[in-house]
C-alpha cells in the first residue's frame, strides 16, 4: 500500500479552492488587496518546511520522523498548489516600491519568473523526494539533499524578494536564513499538530514508538524556540544598536502604530515565549495537547510576524486573509488525513490499508 | 553481607531482578556499575531526580541577578552612553541570559555534588576504588 | 611505529598513554614549549615597550591580535558541539571524540582569553571590564559588546570546564585504580572518590544532560556575541545582521577542522585504532561539509546584498575585498572554506584520513584568513577615502600568533599524557549496548 499519488478525487476540491482564493483576491470583493501575498509567504514557509524537516531527518537518520513521515510529506502536494497560486501575485507586483523604476535584479518579469521557477522546482523536488522517502529501502539521502538545496534557494528568495524588497532599499542580510529557520520551525509545528490530530488513532494501535517520537518533536520545538529567539534577537539588536536611519525606519514604522505594534509583541510571545515556557516542564513535553497547543500558537505567531513585516506596504483586507488561510488550512488537513498513513502498521478495526480520508 | 560480582551486564541485571522480585528490599542493596545502566534505577525504585530544581533555581537566580546587576548599574548613575536609552533592554537581557546559563550550570553541579555525596570519604579510602565490573552488595542486617 | 601494547581491553589501551612516553613526545613538548615561551616573551616585550610594536595604526586599529582572538574562540565551539549538541541528538559516533574535543574547547578558550589582554596593551587595567562595586560607583558599560564578551567568554570557560571535569570523574576513578602510589592518590582526589553506585550514576546522567542542555545555546550565543563586537559598529562590511549565524557556522567549521587535525595523529600515536573508527571521522567530516555550505551561503548573501541596495559604502567594501589590496587572502579564503570542503561530497575522500587531516589544516588556514580579511579589509577601506590605509603585520604579532599555536599544542600534548583521551565509560557503555541492545 504505497500509492502516494491519488489525484483524481483531490483535483476537484483543489480547483474549487483555487477559484475561491482567486475570486476573493481579484474579484473586487473588498477594497483591500494583497492578502494572497501574505498567505503565500506564510504557507510556502510551512509547506516547504514540512518537507524540509523530513529531508533533514532522512539525512541525519533521525528516528522520530518514521511516525509522521507520510503526513508531513503530504505537504508536497500543497507545494504544487501554492506554485499555481503564485500566478495571482502577478497583478500585485505594483505594490513593490521598485516597480516604477525596475533594475537588473528587481524587475517585474525577472522577479516573477525566478520565483515561479523556484517554487515549481521546489515542488518538483519535493515530489521526487516524497516518492523516494516512502519507498522501502535505504534512506533517500540524495533526493533529500536536492530538495534541501531548492528549499534553501526558494525560501531565501521568499525572504529577500517577496518580503524584504517590499521595504526597498532596506536590507537585512540575515533575512534569508531567518526565513529558512522559520520554515523548519513551522515544519516542526506542523508535526506537532499532526501528533495531536492523529493521537486517538495511535493510541488505539498502542504504538510505543509514537510516544517517543512525539517527545522528540516537543524537544525539537523547544530547541527551535531558543534558536528562533536567538536569531530574532540578533536581527533586532543589531538594528537597534546601529541606530542607522536607513535601517531603523523599518522597525520604527512598525512599532509606531497599530496593529503592527501589537502584532509585534504578540509574535515574540507566540514564537518564543509560548513554546519555551510551555514546553519547559517535563510533563508538557510528553503531552499531546501541550504540543498541539504550542504548535498552533506558534503558527499563528508566524502569521502575525509576516503581517508585521508586510502590512505597511500591503493594504490587505483581514477578512480575505482569514478566509484564504482557513481554506489552505482545510486543504492541508485533508491532505494529511488523505495521504498520510500513520506509520506502517495498519489501522485497528475495519479499515482498508490507506484511509479514504475524513475524520471518521 | 554478601558481595556479588559480574562481568556481564545481562547476568548482573538478571540477578538484580531476581533479588528484588525475591523480596530483598531495594534499600538493602548497594549496586556499583562501571557505566550507567538505566534499568537499575527502575528496578531499585529510586525516586525521580530532583537535580533539575537546582538547575532551575540557579537559572532563575542568574536571570534575575543579571537584570538586577545591569539595571542597578544604570539607574544609580544615569548617563547616556552612545545615544542609547538609560534602560537598554537588548543588552541587559543578553547579560541576563548569560548569567542564566552560568548559574544554572553551577547550580546543577552543586546539586550533583550534594546529592551524589561527593567528595566521598569512603570512596577516597584505600578499599573504595571504582570497580571495573558490576557489584551487588546485599546488606543482610537491613534485609527482611 | 608503536610496540605491541601490553594488556588487552579498552582501559589498558587508553591508559597506556599515561605511562612514560617516548622521545618523540618530549621533542614535541619541547618545541611547543619554546613557541609558547616565545609568545610570553614577545608579550612581555610589548608590555615594556608599548603597543607600537604591533603593526596596528589608523585606520586599522584591530588586526592580527583580534583575528587570533576570534579564531581561537571559534575553535572552542566545535568541542562543545561534539560533546553537548551531539549528545542531545544521540549521535553514537561522538564518544570517540568528545573527551579530546572538550579538552580542545577548554584549551582554546584559555589561549583565546589571552588575546584581549595582549591587545589591551596596558594589561594591568584589565579589571576595568569586570563588574565589581567600585569606590566611584563606576560600572562597566553593559551596552557595549566588550563586557558582553567578558561575560560570554567567562561563562563559556566555566561551563566548559565543569562539563569537561564532570565527564571525566568516572574515568579519573578508573585511572586511580590502575596507577600506584602518589599518582594514583592524586587521581583519586580528582575523582572525588567516585564509586559508581547506582544513585551516583543516576545523578551523574542527569547532570550531564542538564549541562549539555545549557552548553548547547552557549555554542550558538558565544560566537554570536563575539561577532557582535564587529556587527554593532557601523563599519561597512561589519554592520550586517547575518554575522551571528555566519560566525557560528564558521566557528564550527574551523573547530571540526581542528578536531580532525588533532585526533587523526593522536589515534595513530596512542594506538586507538580499535575505538576511533573511520566511520566516526566520516561523521565529523559531514559536519564540516555542512557548516562549510552555510559559510558559502553567507558569502553569497553578503556579497549579493552589497550590490543590491543603495549603499555605496557596502558596495565598495565588498568590491575592495574581492579585487583590492587583500585579494590574494580573499581568494585563499574562498578556496579553503568554500571549494575544498566540497570534496567531502565524495565518499572515498570523506573516509580518507590523510585527506581529512590535510583538509583540516587548510580549512583552518582559510578560516584564519577569513577573520583577517573581515577585520582588516573593512577597517582599511571604510567611509572616508582620506582615511583609507593598509596594514602590514609586525614580527611581534606574527611571533605571538605562532606562539599561540605553540601554547595550544603544548597544552593539548600535556592533556594527552596526563588525562584519559577517550571517554572510557561512555565507550564501554556504547560497546555493551551494541553487543546486547537494552531490552
Amino acid at each position: 500500500m504505497n500509492r502516494f499519488v491519488r489525484w483524481p478525487w483531490l483535483a476537484g476540491p483543489l480547483a474549487v479552492a483555487a477559484a475561491a482564493i482567486a475570486f476573493l483576491e481579484l474579484g473586487g470583493v473588498t477594497p483591500g488587496r494583497g492578502a494572497v501575498l501574505v498567505t503565500l509567504v506564510l504557507w510556502t514557509g510551512m509547506a516547504q518546511g514540512s518537507v524540509a524537516v523530513v529531508a533533514a531527518a532522512e539525512i541525519t537518520g533521525a528516528r522520530w520522523v518514521a511516525s509522521v513521515k507520510r503526513e508531513l510529506l503530504a505537504a508536497a502536494h500543497l507545494l504544487t498548489f501554492l506554485a499555481a497560486l503564485f500566478l495571482l501575485v502577478w497583478p500585485l507586483l505594483d505594490l513593490y516600491p521598485w516597480h516604477a523604476s525596475p533594475g537588473a535584479w528587481l524587475g517585474p518579469r525577472f522577479f516573477f519568473g525566478r520565483n515561479l521557477a523556484l517554487l515549481a522546482a521546489t515542488a518538483g523536488a519535493a515530489h521526487l523526494f516524497a516518492r523516494r522517502a516512502v519507498a522501502p529501502g535505504a534512506p533517500a539521502k540524495r533526493s533529500a539533499f536536492l530538495y534541501l538545496l531548492c528549499f534553501v534557494a526558494s525560501q531565501s528568495l521568499v525572504a529577500f524578494d517577496w518580503v524584504m524588497s517590499l521595504a526597498y532599499p532596506w536590507v537585512s542580510s540575515m533575512f534569508g536564513l531567518y526565513f529558512i529557520v522559520e520554515a523548519l520551525y513551522a515544519g516542526v509545528a506542523l508535526a506537532g499538530l499532526i501528533f495531536l490530530l492523529l493521537d486517538r488513532d495511535a493510541r488505539a494501535r498502542e504504538d510505543g514508538r509514537w510516544v517517543g517520537a512525539r517527545r522528540d518533536v516537543a524537544l525539537l520545538a523547544f530547541g527551535f524556540s531558543v534558536l528562533w529567539g536567538g536569531l530574532f534577537f540578533a536581527q533586532f539588536m543589531l538594528i537597534w544598536y546601529g541606530n542607522l536611519p536607513e535601517e531603523v525606519g523599518f522597525v520604527a514604522e512598525r512599532l509606531a502604530s497599530s496593529p503592527t505594534r501589537q502584532l509585534a509583541f504578540a509574535f515574540v510571545a507566540a514564537c518564543f515565549g509560548a513554546p519555551f515556557l510551555g514546553l519547559l516542564p517535563a510533563r508538557a513535553k510528553r503531552s499531546p495537547l501541550a504540543l498541539g497547543a504550542v504548535s498552533a500558537t506558534l503558527l499563528l505567531g508566524l502569521l502575525s510576524e509576516k503581517l508585521v513585516f508586510m502590512l505597511p506596504a500591503v493594504p490587505l483586507s483581514f477578512g480575505v486573509l482569514a478566509l484564504q488561510n482557513l481554506l489552505l488550512a482545510g486543504i492541508w488537513i485533508v491532505l494529511v488525513l488523505g495521504f498520510g498513513q500513520t506509520g506502517s502498521i495498519p489501522k485497528v478495526g475495519a479499515g482498508a490499508a490507506g484511509s479514504g480520508g475524513g475524520l471518521a | 553481607m554478601t558481595r556479588l560480582q559480574f562481568e556481564s551486564r545481562e547476568e548482573f541485571l538478571e540477578r538484580l531482578r531476581a533479588l528484588v522480585e525475591g523480596g530483598t528490599p531495594p534499600h538493602a542493596l548497594t549496586v556499583q556499575m562501571p557505566y550507567e545502566v538505566p534499568e537499575v534505577a527502575i528496578l531499585l525504585r529510586e525516586p525521580p531526580d530532583r537535580l533539575r530544581f537546582f538547575a532551575l533555581f540557579g537559572a532563575i537566580g542568574g536571570f534575575g541577578g543579571g537584570l538586577a546587576l545591569t539595571l542597578y548599574s544604570v539607574i544609580g548613575w544615569p548617563i547616556v552612553v552612545g545615544g542609547k536609552p538609560i534602560v537598554s533592554w537588548p543588552p541587559f537581557l543578553l547579560i541576563g541570559y548569560l548569567l542564566t546559563i552560568l548559574l544554572g550550570s553551577l547550580g546543577a553541579f552543586a546539586g550533583f555534588l550534594l546529592m551524589a555525596r561527593l567528595p566521598s570519604p569512603s570512596g577516597l579510602s584505600e578499599g573504595g576504588a571504582f570497580p571495573d565490573r558490576f557489584v551487588i552488595v546485599v546488606n543482610e542486617e537491613a534485609g527482611e | 611505529m608503536a610496540e605491541p601494547r601490553a594488556g588487552q581491553g579498552l582501559e589498558a589501551d587508553v591508559l597506556s598513554a599515561l605511562r612514560r612516553p617516548g622521545w618523540r613526545y618530549f621533542a614535541g613538548l619541547g618545541l611547543t614549549a619554546l613557541l609558547a615561551l616565545m609568545l610570553f616573551a614577545l608579550w612581555g616585550r610589548m608590555i615594556w615597550l608599548g603597543v607600537g610594536l604591533t603593526g596596528k595604526n589608523n585606520p586599522v586599529g584591530w588586526a592580527m591580535l583580534i583575528t587570533n582572538f576570534v579564531f581561537w574562540v571559534g575553535i572552542a565551539h566545535s568541542g562543545t558541539l561534539i560533546s553537548a549538541v551531539l549528545f542531545l541528538f544521540r549521535a553514537k559516533f561522538r564518544t570517540s571524540f568528545n573527551r579530546s574535543a572538550e579538552a580542545m574547547t577548554v584549551i582554546a578558550l584559555v589561549v583565546a582569553s589571552l588575546f584581549p589582554l595582549i591587545h589591551l596593551g596596558r594589561v594591568w587595567v584589565f579589571y576595568f571590564l569586570l563588574p565589581y562595586p567600585s569606590e566611584r560607583l563606576l560600572w562597566p558599560n553593559f551596552r557595549s559588546p566588550l563586557p558582553w564578551d567578558v561575560f560570554a567568554i567567562n561563562t563559556y570557560l566555566i561551563v566548559s570546564l565543569v562539563f569537561f571535569y564532570v565527564g571525566m570523574i568516572p574515568d579519573l576513578a578508573i585511572v586511580r585504580r590502575h596507577l600506584p602510589g602518589l599518582r594514583g592518590r592524586i587521581y583519586g582526589v580528582l575523582s572525588l572518590g567516585w564509586q559508581g553506585t547506582s544513585e551516583q550514576w543516576r545523578h551523574y546522567a542527569r547532570l550531564y544532560l542538564i549541562l549539555a542542555a545549557f552548553a548547547t545555546p552557549l555554542v550558538a550565543s558565544v560566537h554570536s556575541i563575539v561577532s557582535w563586537d564587529f556587527a554593532v559598529s557601523i563599519v561597512p562590511g561589519w554592520h550586517t545582521t547575518i554575522f551571528a549565524p555566519y560566525f557560528v557556522a564558521g566557528a564550527i567549521l574551523s573547530g571540526t577542522a581542528m578536531v580532525l587535525t588533532l585526533t587523526i595523529p593522536m589515534r595513530r600515536w596512542l594506538g586507538l585504532e580499535r575505538y576511533v573508527l573511520v566511520d566516526h571521522f566520516e561523521g565529523i567530516a559531514k559536519i564540516l561539509l555542512f557548516t562549510s555550505l552555510i559559510v558559502t551561503y553567507s558569502y553569497v548573501v553578503e556579497h549579493g546584498l552589497a550590490l543590491y541596495g543603495h549603499n555605496p559604502f557596502e558596495h565598495d567594501q565588498y568590491l575592495y575585498r574581492a579585487v583590492g589590496d587583500y585579494r590574494a587572502l580573499f581568494a585563499i579564503m574562498l578556496v579553503c572554506n568554500s571549494l575544498l570542503p566540497l570534496t567531502l561530497f565524495v565518499r572515498r575522500w570523506r573516509r580518507s584520513l590523510p585527506w581529512l587531516f590535510t583538509l583540516g589544516i587548510l580549512v583552518n588556514v582559510g578560516m584564519w584568513v577569513e577573520r583577517f580579511v573581515i577585520i582588516v579589509a573593512s577597517l582599511s577601506h571604510d567611509y572616508d577615502p582620506y582615511a583609507w590605509g593598509t596594514y602590514t603585520f609586525s614580527l611581534t604579532e606574527a611571533g605571538i600568533t605562532v606562539g599561540s599555536f605553540g601554547l595550544f599544542f603544548l597544552l593539548f600534548l600535556l592533556f594527552s599524557r596526563l588525562l584519559p583521551v577517550l571517554s572510557m565509560t561512555e565507550v564501554k557503555q556504547g560497546l555493551a549496548e551494541h553487543r546486547e541492545p537494552p531490552r
